[in-house]
């Protein structure tokens, strides 16, 4: 066991810079997905039924396919046939992010149901267009409501960016496999890259946590 | 002076409106004159309620027209609408205001976001709504950190800030505990006082019959009759209606 | 006005990401070659995450003797032909066999590797290749190879051999369960077979049956230039003394 101990203490600047790589997909996808993901909520909720339909087929695809298959048809097909060259590391955090809009959409779609209904009419009542009392009175009172939903998504994407090692992305998982195949101290090396995952996870969590509570509005319970 | 004015501020005709199978309004009309004082009486789930959300469009009416100051709302014209939204303050049963701004925030971001009045006015301006409520201490304090009283004075804040030229009331205290019927009552007769347009649904007919010009009975979607409080009140032509009234004026002795 | 500042800090922090995207793209022209760095002796990274191994040493000296710049990218094997038909990469030096399959896909440089097919058991074994790929035995081996391919078409379906195969992302990966008990034998090339044999309690027990395979380089169909240059350069690198200097470094024996 000594000499797994040596290989995992060898290896860990090298994978702890995977860290960055997985870190860097994850925020990347997270933002996406939240940027992406307001707006299908919005549509979801508020939108004419076309809409609605476009963006439930979007959410549907996102959410049906295994991600494994939407990186290999955006890296290898769709980005390729688009002539767009993006590096592994860009194709893998896009997927991840769109996919993590359909999930976000969800997220958001829910906090937005369970606002009462009075607030949107207030708004009107107050002359506000719809898209002003979305933007100034439901997204502020929706995105609150959905921290805590976003703890979820987190450790979700994290783990899920562990696949796109697949196109070469040298995350965490992609460097550990690299260093067992060369050292064949397998065990212990996947051993640290799983407590490496739990890190983060708590991490993540936490400051989602913190997050939540400096956002949260005085006196109001959920 | 303003009472004078024999043009109506606002006018509403014939307006119908069904939820599914079942009619709501079947055809209302009526008219408030600026200054005036109208408010609407009658049993639970008689139309109440849609009428005045119908009168804004919040509730959009199957049928029929609505007049402010003599010019017909188009409310398929999106400016149009909004425009006319901001001349006419609603305060709604169960407050809504907005839970994640304070009181004050709530009183400026129709002036800010709505009027476009630069911070520093529209801060001043809903200062100066929350003083006039009683509220100014209030002022960074959110809505969960506010009693019902408290927050309904809030809500008509936020309303007088946009300079409405008319108030819709739905029934402004009946979600309030008995004692703090009264602050709100209060804030209300104030606005009376200094001459405010308004269309108040209520339960509470003492109150009513003190502040109202003209007092409406309305049942099942219909206006069953109009008149000067001690006329609906006293003298009832209609046996529904006396029988509403005793039974209401009874309750609002015992509380 | 939290949540404005929450909000702000998730933009900025795509606006990086998308200026990252850009970035990565004005990169002058290097010749990308992806490896399956889980492939040692031929491929791997070394202890500070260094691309490794001797054929990527091979084509670091031929692209510093015929005038190129190369970067080398580890990746998943499963991908790394997609990968260089969607020009992700530019060719593929990492123990690449040649296979009339896969002739269909890349264009070939000239060989510069016999390897032969191998079966891995645990020291303390008695099998022999007869008996280990009989009574059901598991036996493991790296998805996506060709020898995978051959035993499934030949061993099991032609000749009707009664053993399972049991797919692995890498050969040390089945390694590793050899020693587990999970699968009697591992079929490996000889080169990975001779690195487990180093660095674990396993022994090799000899061929398969499968005819020798030979390694070349790959790349697109259309790119003959880059053809040509790899097989000049591969041509000189094996006519100097280099070529035997890499083979000892790299403990490869023909």
């Amino acid at each position: 066991m000594t000499e797994g101990f040596v290989a995992v203490i060898n290896a860990l600047p090298y994978m702890l810079k995977g860290s960055l790589v997985t870190i860097g997909v994850v925020f990347g996808a997270m933002g996406l997905g939240l940027s992406l993901g307001v707006p299908l909520a919005v549509g979801l909720v508020y939108g004419p039924g076309w809409l609605r339909k476009i963006i439930g087929f979007y959410v549907w695809f996102f959410r049906g396919v295994p991600l494994l298959v939407l990186l290999f048809l955006f890296y290898f097909g769709l980005f390729s046939w688009m002539g767009i060259n993006f590096s592994a590391f860009s194709a893998g955090t896009i997927v991840l992010g769109l996919i993590s809009a359909a999930y976000q959409s969800q997220i958001f779609r829910g906090a937005m149901l369970s606002l009462p209904e009075g607030q949107l009419k207030a708004a009107r009542a107050l002359g506000m267009s719809d898209v002003k009392a979305i933007l100034f009175i439901i997204l502020p009172q929706a995105l609150r409501l959905s921290v805590p939903g976003w703890s979820n998504e987190y450790s979700i994407v994290l783990k899920d960016s562990a696949v796109t090692y697949a196109l070469g992305v040298a995350e965490i998982m992609a460097r550990t496999h690299f260093v067992a195949s060369r050292t064949y101290q397998h065990l212990p090396l996947y051993i640290a890259a799983g407590m490496m995952y739990l890190l983060m996870t708590y991490i993540g969590v936490k400051g989602l946590r913190i997050l939540e509570k400096n956002v949260r509005i005085p006196g109001y319970s959920y | 002076m303003a009472r004078t004015d024999n043009n109506p501020v606002l006018k509403v005709e014939n307006v119908r409106k069904s939820f599914g199978d079942k009619e709501i309004l079947k055809g209302l009309s009526l008219s408030v004159k600026k200054g005036e004082v109208k408010v609407i009486i009658g049993p639970s789930g008689g139309g109440k309620s849609t009428l005045l959300q119908c009168i804004n469009f919040l509730v959009v009416p199957d049928e029929g027209e609505v007049w402010l100051e003599g010019r017909k709302i188009n409310y398929a014209k999106k400016r149009e609408l909004y425009a006319y939204r901001q001349q006419v303050g609603m305060i709604f049963q169960d407050f809504n205001l907005f839970d994640h701004l304070t009181a004050l925030e709530n009183v400026q971001i129709g002036l800010v976001r709505v009027k476009k009045m630069d911070k520093v006015s529209a801060h001043e301006r809903a200062a100066a709504e929350l003083r006039r409520v009683g509220l100014a201490e209030h002022a960074g304090h959110y809505p969960a950190q506010l009693s019902g009283g408290q927050k309904q004075r809030v809500s008509i804040a936020r309303a007088l800030a946009m300079d409405p030229k008319v108030m819709l009331l739905d029934e402004p205290t009946s979600a309030l505990d008995p004692e703090l019927i009264g602050e709100v009552h209060a804030v209300i007769k104030d606005l009376v006082a200094n001459g405010m347009t308004m269309l108040m649904a209520t339960h509470q007919i003492g109150f009513a019959s003190v502040l109202a010009d003209e007092i409406i009975f309305m049942e099942d979607g219909c206006i069953v009759e109009q008149g000067p409080p001690t006329q609906i009140l006293l003298n009832a032509q209609c046996t529904r209606t006396k029988e509403f009234c005793a039974k209401i004026t009874h309750l609002s002795a015992d509380s | 006005m939290r949540m404005r500042i929450l909000v702000g800090i998730v933009l900025v922090v795509s606006c990086l990401f998308w200026v990252n995207v850009n970035l990565g793209s004005a990169e002058e022209k290097v010749i990308i070659n992806g490896i399956d760095a889980n492939f040692p002796p031929f491929a791997y990274v070394d202890k500070n995450g260094n691309p490794d191994g001797f054929d990527v040493k091979s084509v670091d000296w031929i692209a510093k003797e015929m005038g190129f710049k190369v970067k080398h990218q580890p990746m998943d094997w499963d991908g790394i032909i997609p990968s260089l038909n969607a020009k992700k990469i530019d060719m593929i030096a990492s123990g690449l066999s040649v296979t009339d399959e896969r002739k269909k896909q890349v264009a070939y440089t000239i060989p510069y590797w016999v390897i032969k097919q191998v079966l891995v058991v645990k020291n303390d074994s008695d099998l022999t290749p007869e008996t280990a790929l009989a009574n059901g035995n598991k036996i493991g081996v790296q998805r996506g190879t060709s020898e995978a391919k051959w035993m499934e078409e030949n061993l099991i379906k032609k000749e009707g051999k009664d053993f399972e195969l049991v797919y692995y992302d890498s050969a040390p990966l089945s390694v590793e369960d050899v020693l587990n008990g999970r699968i009697v034998a591992a079929a490996m090339d000889d080169a990975p077979a001779n690195d487990a044999v180093s660095k674990k309690p396993v022994k090799i027990i000899g061929g398969f049956g499968m005819h020798d395979e030979e390694f070349a380089y790959a790349v697109r169909q259309d790119d003959a230039d880059l053809l040509n240059t790899l097989n000049e350069g591969l041509k000189k690198l094996m006519a100097s003394p280099e070529w035997e200097e890499l083979q000892k470094q790299y403990d490869l024996k023909q």
